[in-house]
Parts: C-alpha cells; sequence; structure tokens
C-alpha cells in the first residue's frame, strides 16, 4: 500500500515537474521576446552592495521612471566579489548590464577591453553635466584624455583611531603626523593602553600613498613606477621593526578574521590587549561602518595617513564609479540616468551620500545638514583637511595589479611572521611585481 | 541467419543493447548537451592566454610549461591539497562508517540522533560556519578553553600557524560527514537479515558477524564512498575559500581556490583552465587506481 | 524470571544509558555549530562578534527576523523562499528520475559504448565547477537560456550529475538479479522490469538521492548569479549573501536569521524521509 502510494506521488510529481519544466521554456521565451521590444526603454542597472544601499538605489530608479515615463528599470544587487564574477562573465557574452558600478581596480582593465562607452561627447554636449564637479576627482576616471565614468562620491584615505581608549590616556592625535610621529605615538600608546597598532596590512595602497611624497608612482609604464628595491621598503621596514619592537598586534589575529570587515577589525573587536589595535587604515567612507560596529560609547576618529609630505602623498579618490557600458542599446537615456544621480538634489536626498560625499558641489552642501553626526564628520574630514591639502590621484591600477597586491600581502605576512627580512621583501617585490606587469601588457 | 524472421520493432527494443542505449539516452544527450561543449571550450582555454575580457588568444602549451616550470605556489597547492585530501577523506569515511554502524536500528530515539548527526552537512559552507570555525579555533576560542579544562596551555591560535591552520580544515571536513553516513545507512539496510539469522545460528559473535558478512557485503558502498569522496576531496574548495583563503603563508592554499584565484581574481582565465585539467589528470588517475584495485577487496554480487 | 535473566536485563539497561550518554554528548558536539547560529540569529546584531564566546544571548530580540524577512528594495524574503522551492523541488525530481532510468541501463545492460558513458559520468564531477562557468554561461547563452530558470533546472533532468547516476547504479547492482530473470519468463520486458521491479525496490536510493539533489540545489548560488539577472527572481542561497557588503558594514543578524530559516525546509525534509532510507522496503522486497 505504502509502497504504491509512494510510485504513484513520484509519477504525479515527474508530470508535474515535466508540466513546469514546460511551462517555464515559454516563460523564458516570453521574456526575451518581451526584452527584445522594450529594450529601448528598459534599462539594467547593476550595483553592489549591502541592504541600505540597495533600498535608496532602488528607490531612485522608481522615483526616475516616475518622472519619465516609459523608461523601467532592472535593478540587480550583488555581493562584491559575486558582482565581479558575474559582470566578467557577462562580459564574455557580451550580455552586461546597461549601467554598472564600477571600482577603481578594475576600470583600467573594463576601457583597455572598450567594454565601456566613452562618455566625452555627451560631456562635452552637456547631456551630463559635471560643471558643479571638482577637476581632481574627474581627473581620476580619465583615460588618455576620455571619460568613461562618472565618480558618484569621493572619498580620501583615512587613518581611523579608538579616540576614547586614547583620550582617557591623555593622548590626542593630530592631522598630519609624519612617519616618526606614527612610530612614536603608537609605542606611546602601547605603553598607555596596552593597544598596539596595525601597519594596514591587506592595505594594498599604502606603499603607493608614501612613495608619493618622494615623487614615484607604485606603477609605472609597464612596470613598477620605483627604480630600486629600495624604494619599496617603507612598509617592510616599519612591520619588521613594529614586530621587533612589540607594538605590532599579532598577525595570528589576521587568520582569525575577515579582513576588511569592519565589525571584525583589530580596532573594533580582539580576544586580547596583544590583538587589539588603536587604529585602522581606511577610507573615509569606512568610518561609518566602523562607528556603528564599535562598542557603545567608543568614538572613532579620524585622521590622515602618517606621510613625510601630506600634500604630494594625500589624494581624493571616487568612491565608485557609475558606467555605461557599451553593449547599451539606448545610451542616450542611461547617460541621463547617470546626470540623474549626479546633480539631481531630489535623488542624493535619497541617496544620502552612502557611497561616499556627493562630487557635485551644490548638491553636497544641499545634503550635508540632513546627514547625522558621522556622515558629517566623513564630509568635514574630506572637505576641510583633505581637499586643502592634496594632489591628484595616481594613475589606475593596470593589468597585473591584482596579482602584484597579492604578492605585496604574502610578502607583509612573511615578514609579520619574521620569515623574510624586510630587504628580501623589497627585493622580491620589485622583481616579481615588474614580471607580473610585464607579462599584464603582453 | 538469413532465415530468421526479422524481428519486430517492439522485440528490437527489447534486446540488451537497444534497452541499455535508450535506457542510457538522457545522459547521453545531457553530456553531450551540457557538458561536452563546455568541457571543450574551457580545454581550448586552457590552450590560451585569455582574460575573460578580451578574446583568448592561442599560445599552445605555455601555460601547462609555466605551471611546472615556473610556479611555485602550484606546487605548494599540490602538496596541500594531497595532504587534505589524503588525510581527511579515509577519517571521514571511518566516521561515517561508525555512527551509521551505531546508528542503524530503527527505534526513535535514534531517528533523532540521526537528524542530529546529519546537521553540519546541512550547514555545509555557510557564512555562519566560517565565522564560528574561526572564532572556535581562536587564541581565545572555545577549542583552548576546553584544553585549559585539562591543563594545556590555552592561548594557542591554531589558525595562525602554518602547522595547525590545515587542521582546523580537515576537522571541518570530517565534521560534516552526514552524506557517507547516509549512504551506509541505505546500503546497512539493503544486507538482507537472513544472513544475520543464519549466523546466529552458527553461533557467531559481533565482531564476527562485522567482518564475515557485514564489511563484504558493505564493500561496494564502501567503494563508492571513498572514490566520490576522494574526487570531493581533491576538488574541496569551500572550506578554505571561506575560512582562510589559503593563509597564512599558503599553508592552506587549496588547489580549486588557487584555480579560482588565477581565474577570477587575476584574470588568468586561460591559466586556471590549464590548472584545472591538470587536475582532472590527476583526479583520473587516482580514481583509475582505486579501480584498479576495485576486484582485490571488493565484494561482487555476480560471482 | 530466573536471577540470570534479571541480571542480563540490568546489565542491558545500563548499556543502553551508557550508549544514549556517549550518543547524545557527541551529537551535541555535532550541532554545537547550528545552534550557536540560530542562537546568535536572536542577538542584537552588533553583539554578535563581542559575545561570540557565549551562547544565550543577553537579550532576545526577533529584530534580525523581522529586518531579514523584509528582503531587499522592496522583494521580500519570502520571495526568495518561493523561487528557491521551486527551482530545488523541480531540479530534484528531474536529477532523481532522469538518475535512475541511466543507472538501470548501466547496472542491468550489456551494451556498446558503456564503459565510455561510465567513465564520460565519472569524468564530468572532476572539473571544478568554477572553471566551467564561463564555458556554459557562452553556451547558455547561445542557447538563449540567459535570465530564465532554465540553466538552473534542464540539466538536471538528464541525468548530468554523476554522482547520483552512479550511486543508484550501485544500490540496483545489489538487488539480486534472480529477480530480473523471474520477470522476464513471466514476460516483463527491460522497461517493465524497471518499473514494475526495479523502481520500487529503489525507494531508499532514491529518497537519499533526493535529499542530496534537494539540499545541493538549495544551497547553489552560483549558477543562480550568472544567470539570473532579475533581482526578484533569486533564490535563497544567493539572496544570503547580500547581508554582507566586504567594503562596508555587514547585517549578520539578519543574515544568521535567515540562514537559520533557510535550513529548516532541509532539516523538515530530512526528517519526514529519513525513515524510508533506513525502515527500507527492500528486505521485504527481497524475501518474495
Amino acid at each position: 500500500m505504502k509502497r504504491k502510494l509512494i510510485v504513484l506521488l513520484l509519477t504525479a510529481a515527474m508530470v508535474a515537474s515535466m508540466a513546469a519544466c514546460g511551462g517555464n521554456e515559454d516563460g523564458g521565451k516570453k521574456e526575451t521576446s518581451k526584452s527584445s521590444e522594450e529594450t529601448s526603454n528598459k534599462l539594467t542597472f547593476s550595483w553592489w552592495g549591502n541592504q541600505v544601499r540597495n533600498e535608496r538605489t532602488s528607490q531612485i530608479l522608481d522615483m526616475y521612471s516616475e518622472k519619465n515615463p516609459g523608461v523601467t528599470f532592472d535593478g540587480q544587487f550583488s555581493e562584491w566579489s559575486d558582482y565581479w564574477n558575474k559582470l566578467a562573465t557577462a562580459s564574455a557574452g557580451h550580455t552586461l548590464p546597461d549601467i554598472v558600478q564600477m571600482d577603481l581596480q578594475y576600470y583600467d582593465q573594463y576601457v583597455k577591453n572598450d567594454l565601456l562607452l566613452d562618455l566625452t561627447p555627451y560631456i562635452e554636449d552637456g547631456t551630463l553635466n559635471l560643471e558643479d564637479a571638482d577637476e581632481s576627482i574627474l581627473e581620476a576616471a580619465k583615460i588618455d584624455g576620455k571619460t568613461y565614468a562618472v565618480c558618484n562620491g569621493v572619498n580620501a584615505p583615512a587613518l581611523l583611531y579608538n579616540k576614547t581608549e586614547l583620550e582617557k590616556a591623555g593622548i590626542e592625535v593630530k592631522d598630519g603626523m609624519t612617519m616618526d610621529e606614527f612610530v612614536e605615538l603608537s609605542k606611546e600608546i602601547q605603553e598607555k593602553t596596552g593597544l598596539r597598532t596595525n601597519i594596514g596590512y591587506h592595505h594594498e595602497t599604502l606603499p603607493e600613498y608614501w612613495l608619493r611624497a618622494k615623487d614615484l608612482a607604485f606603477f609605472g609604464q609597464g612596470k613598477l613606477g620605483v627604480n630600486s628595491a629600495q624604494d619599496l621598503q617603507t612598509i617592510f621596514d616599519l612591520e619588521e621593526q613594529a614586530v621587533k619592537e612589540g607594538w605590532h598586534v599579532d598577525p595570528s589575529v589576521f587568520t582569525e578574521i575577515t579582513i576588511g570587515s569592519a565589525e571584525q577589525d583589530p580596532m573594533i573587536y580582539g580576544s586580547s590587549a596583544g590583538s587589539m589595535s588603536w587604529c585602522m587604515f581606511a577610507y573615509s567612507n569606512q568610518l561609518a561602518a566602523v562607528q556603528e560596529a564599535a562598542p557603545e560609547g567608543v568614538e572613532i576618529g579620524i585622521t590622515t595617513w602618517p606621510t613625510d609630505d601630506l600634500e604630494k602623498s594625500n589624494y581624493l579618490k571616487p568612491s565608485q564609479f557609475f558606467a555605461v557600458t557599451s553593449d547599451c542599446k539606448n545610451p542616450e537615456e542611461a547617460v541621463k540616468v547617470l546626470d540623474y544621480i549626479t546633480n539631481s538634489v531630489e535623488c542624493n536626498e535619497v541617496l544620502l551620500g552612502e557611497r561616499g560625499v556627493p562630487i557635485s558641489k551644490s548638491v553636497a552642501d544641499v545634503i550635508t545638514p540632513k546627514l547625522d553626526e558621522t556622515n558629517q564628520k566623513i564630509i568635514t574630514y574630506v572637505n576641510d583637511v583633505v581637499t586643502p591639502t592634496c594632489s591628484t590621484i595616481s594613475p589606475v591600477a593596470p593589468k597585473g595589479a591584482s596579482e602584484v597586491f597579492d604578492l605585496l600581502k604574502n610578502l607583509e605576512e612573511q615578514v609579520l611572521y619574521g620569515q623574510i627580512t624586510a630587504k628580501e621583501a623589497a627585493v622580491r617585490l620589485f622583481e616579481e611585481g615588474n614580471v607580473f606587469i610585464a607579462s599584464g601588457q603582453e | 541467419m538469413k532465415n530468421r524472421k526479422p524481428m519486430t520493432l517492439r522485440q528490437k527494443l527489447n534486446t540488451e543493447s537497444v534497452a541499455g542505449v535508450i535506457c542510457t539516452m538522457p545522459f547521453i544527450i545531457g553530456f553531450l548537451m551540457f557538458m561536452v561543449v563546455p568541457m571543450g571550450i574551457s580545454l581550448y582555454y586552457s590552450f590560451c592566454n585569455y582574460d575573460i575580457l578580451s578574446a583568448p588568444v592561442w599560445t599552445g602549451i605555455d601555460n601547462y610549461v609555466k605551471m611546472f616550470t615556473d610556479d611555485p605556489k602550484f606546487w605548494k597547492s599540490i602538496g596541500v591539497t594531497f595532504y587534505f585530501a589524503l588525510v581527511s577523506v579515509p577519517l571521514r569515511l571511518i566516521f561515517a562508517l561508525i555512527v551509521a554502524m551505531i546508528l542503524v536500528k530503527s527505534s526513535k530515539a535514534s531517528a533523532f540522533y540521526r537528524a542530529v548527526y546529519y546537521l553540519p552537512s546541512i550547514i555545509g559552507g555557510s557564512v555562519a560556519v566560517a565565522i564560528l570555525w574561526k572564532r572556535m579555533f581562536a587564541a581565545d576560542g572555545v577549542i583552548n578553553k576546553i584544553l585549559a579544562v585539562f591543563g594545556f596551555p590555552a592561548d594557542f591560535s591554531w589558525l595562525g600557524s602554518t602547522k595547525t591552520a590545515i587542521w582546523t580544515l580537515i576537522i571541518l571536513a570530517i565534521w560534516q560527514f552526514g552524506s557517507s553516513m547516509l549512504i551506509f545507512l541505505s546500503a546497512l539496510k539493503q544486507i538482507p537479515s537472513e544472513l544475520y539469522e543464519a549466523s546466529d545460528v552458527d553461533g557467531a559473535n559481533k565482531f564476527k558477524k562485522f567482518f564475515k558478512i557485514t564489511l563484504p557485503l558493505l564493500t561496494p558502498t564502501i567503494f563508492f564512498n571513498l572514490v566520490m569522496q576522494m574526487i570531493n576531496g581533491f576538488l574541496a574548495f569551500t572550506q578554505c575559500f571561506i575560512i582562510t583563503q589559503g593563509k597564512p603563508l599558503d599553508s592552506t592554499l587549496f588547489y580549486t581556490v588557487y584555480t579560482y584565484f588565477q581565474s577570477f581574481k587575476f584574470y588568468n582565465t586561460g591559466y586556471g583552465a590549464a590548472l584545472a585539467w591538470v587536475m582532472l589528470l590527476l583526479i583520473g588517475l587516482i580514481t583509475l587506481i582505486l579501480f584498479a584495485t576495485k576486484r582485490f577487496w571488493v565484494y561482487d554480487e555476480g560471482n | 524470571m530466573t536471577k540470570g535473566t534479571k541480571c542480563m536485563k540490568k546489565k542491558r539497561t545500563e548499556r543502553k544509558i551508557i550508549y544514549h550518554i556517549l550518543v547524545a554528548i557527541f551529537g551535541l558536539i555535532m550541532i554545537y555549530p547550528l545552534v550557536w547560529m540560530i542562537m546568535s540569529s536572536f542577538k542584537e546584531t552588533g553583539t554578535i562578534f563581542t559575545t561570540a564566546g557565549r551562547l544565550i544571548p543577553e537579550t532576545f530580540t526577533l529584530e534580525n527576523y523581522i529586518n531579514g524577512w523584509k528582503g531587499f528594495a522592496g522583494i521580500g524574503f519570502g520571495t526568495f523562499f518561493k523561487n528557491s522551492l521551486f527551482i530545488s523541488i523541480v531540479a530534484t525530481i528531474g536529477t532523481v528520475f532522469s538518475s535512475s532510468i541511466v543507472a538501470y541501463g548501466l547496472a542491468r545492460c550489456k551494451f556498446r559504448g558503456k564503459r565510455i558513458l561510465i567513465v564520460a559520468m565519472l569524468l564530468s564531477m572532476m572539473l571544478p565547477a568554477q572553471v566551467l562557468m564561463i564555458p556554459q554561461y557562452l553556451w547558455y547563452q547561445k542557447l538563449g537560456w540567459v535570465n530564465s530558470y532554465l540553466p538552473l533546472i534542464i540539466p538536471y533532468c538528464f541525468a548530468i550529475q554523476g554522482f547520483f547516476t552512479y550511486l543508484m547504479m550501485n544500490f540496483i547492482q545489489g538487488i539480486p538479479r534472480e529477480l530480473d530473470e523471474a520477470a522476464k519468463i513471466d514476460g516483463c520486458s527491460y522497461y517493465g522490469i524497471f518499473r514494475r521491479i526495479i523502481f520500487p525496490l529503489m525507494v531508499p536510493v532514491l529518497i537519499t538521492s533526493g535529499i542530496f539533489s534537494f539540499m545541493w540545489r538549495w544551497d547553489d548560488f552560483l549558477s543562480a548569479l550568472l544567470y539570473i539577472n532579475d533581482s526578484a527572481k533569486y533564490p535563497v542561497s544567493l539572496a544570503l549573501k547580500l547581508f554582507s557588503d566586504p567594503g562596508s558594514s555587514s547585517d549578520y543578524g539578519a543574515m544568521f536569521a535567515m540562514a537559520t530559516l533557510s535550513i529548516l525546509p532541509i532539516i523538515l525534509i530530512f526528517i519526514f524521509l529519513q525513515k524510508y532510507i533506513v525502515e527500507g522496503i527492500s528486505t521485504s522486497g527481497l524475501k518474495g
């Protein structure tokens, strides 16, 4: 009896599944034919981010649809690494979404492979109005004089620190620390509070920051931008010294956390004094997430990364871009959407600088008072501390850069574990890094 | 032959060879439709310089040459993967078999226990496991606290040491023995109870029954699990990807994770494909060896 | 009742108690991580890390569930569940049926090319999914299947997962051939034998496969990531990942809450079906 019942059930299920498969097939076909009819005014828009961003971005797309009848959106959101896998795969099939969120790290490769639309003509004819934006931030998106993407928020390198804890010990942190001051401060903090220092292990742009002070670049044409291994040694020296003198956080900590996660950063969470840091090398927009993750009653401070020449080292950085892809069937409309996001006050009142400080100054001025305390702190830092003393950002990372960064992190790890000296690390970074960049140019 | 009556279509369809082909037709179609083409393309990529974003460029065997002559991480990850697979797979199977033997009895309690022991496999590679595993093996984690109770020094960072980090992943793999256990369970139930009854008459004890009846009749299942788990073990990805990402110092860098990094982090997708095909050959070879040993220890019902 | 049997009975209960204690303690270790996740889902999301060492939340909150269930951009988590259920159920039924008939063909019939098929079946398991990602995408795009559930379902209806075919093949080989022979004498065709004899006997292995397949489809996010463009069509596995944003803040509380809910269907299916695996109807069939 039981057996019969099961067989019956399974057969029924099989029939149902066939029907379902068939039905689905129809559904799929219908959809493709529908989308080809409507390509002209249906735009796919994809981004990565969290719940808040998904919410706000979908909302502004709806607002745009309302204002421009006939234009509809397919909003696609993914998690960061998923996003890049999906985008790369879609690029192989030439089925990229119409508008994509872009990051500095990948920008160059997408442009070099003609996957993004040249926006220059649209900027010239005024469809995309960028006149209200700071020149240096627009410069960051230019490749060979052409603009392929619009920055959607301004960021700057920022050293976040546990202000509450340091104040208790009577220590004040000032903007524009030199390298020596940073080392002295770190030692003093360890003496007084027991907190150690995390010298930005895994923060791949630190070497570049310090090279800029010496008028050098991390990446050059078809090779690294430095002439000797010596130039690359700064970070390794610092780490070596810190480990030897005992004021660096225990490197095993980095294996126990998810690097990049605000909640698990050694500044926020640690099991013992030896695993906690007083500071975190970050970008200005991360303050919001870190403050959110910090225990109650802990105020997070924000200051510049240490360097011997602040003006040369420091820069404004586009937090992300929006770009129109070359697979887009209706570029005109897509560019209008970018203009809307850049210049519409109404739109930015919804976005509220979640991706970074709006590049349009008039928009930024309007929304600033509407932000919470932390976000206002970010805007103050970017506008009052960084903007007056900074220079243009270095050119975008070339192909092969991600391998160099990976190597850098690996070498830093070895230095922190005391397996190689700072000098050896610098030599290996110089030699192997040059090979990666050179083979990336082939 | 000539004089034989021609078979009707119905009869023809019912010959053994035709029936075999018809029954396996779904797989033949599926394999041709969904596997051959993608596998072929990836094999082609393995001979190319390909970065996804631009068109592949044929470079012959360059990728393979580079792998064997100029890539220390290739050898490192092969070593890690062999160590992981050869240690975790047997342990996992032994574990699964023992637990299956214990829980094979039909009772309310053992039904509950079976669910409990299977649960770890359900949460598989979720973020929760990744976070929890790191916390458990951290310097201040549960593991150290338990060790402290027994008087061992208790501030060791299991994940931070190049010697022990891989073991945290092996333990995770063993912990998720549920699927092998389930297969053993259903195989144990397939053993005809008459056999046990007969040996009861002969007065055999439990151990004798296990080695004379259970184990031989289970060998086909053991073999199946061994082959499948070996393939899985060498292709293990999630444990490393979600927990260590190869750290510290590449001591836990699984081959598949390295392949993934090459393909999607560095966009050396052609090289990644070549890495994958070398792994396919390696696993194929190991499977072949396993199959060659089959006739020495696997019970064959046919004879 | 003699003294001897009494003593034996006592001994037996003692052994039973020891058995239960041992199995239960070990079971506790086994599910500790799961309990941890469920408990964490009731903690305030900011305190999950700082109180990772403690199991019981200081204050129980349902906020994570409320927040998580809201989903993203107006698409509630219920939608993701519906999508996942549809994909997993249909693909599982397809896998189980197609694999069973293929397994029967491979286990019971001799024909040319059979060895090649078995090799193909094993080989198809030996390439990591990540490597096939792009080639598969290009191929499905040619077939016009992108942005539909077809790539997530149809291949599985063609016994493409060698694991299941091999598992069932193994099982069928354990069924005595005498049953086939007897049926053949009664005039059963090869197909009739499958339908009337083998398939009904396969229930335990079909259920086992069903559980695995459902679970794997349920957890699979890679193909959904590549082929589904419309966020409202995302399955749970993909939606769960949206709670984390390595660049800024992640909502671990909501993620754990939804992850807890997402394993419920698998647990229910397992509890409901497992007795068929273990009770099995194979022995009763074999006796006949």
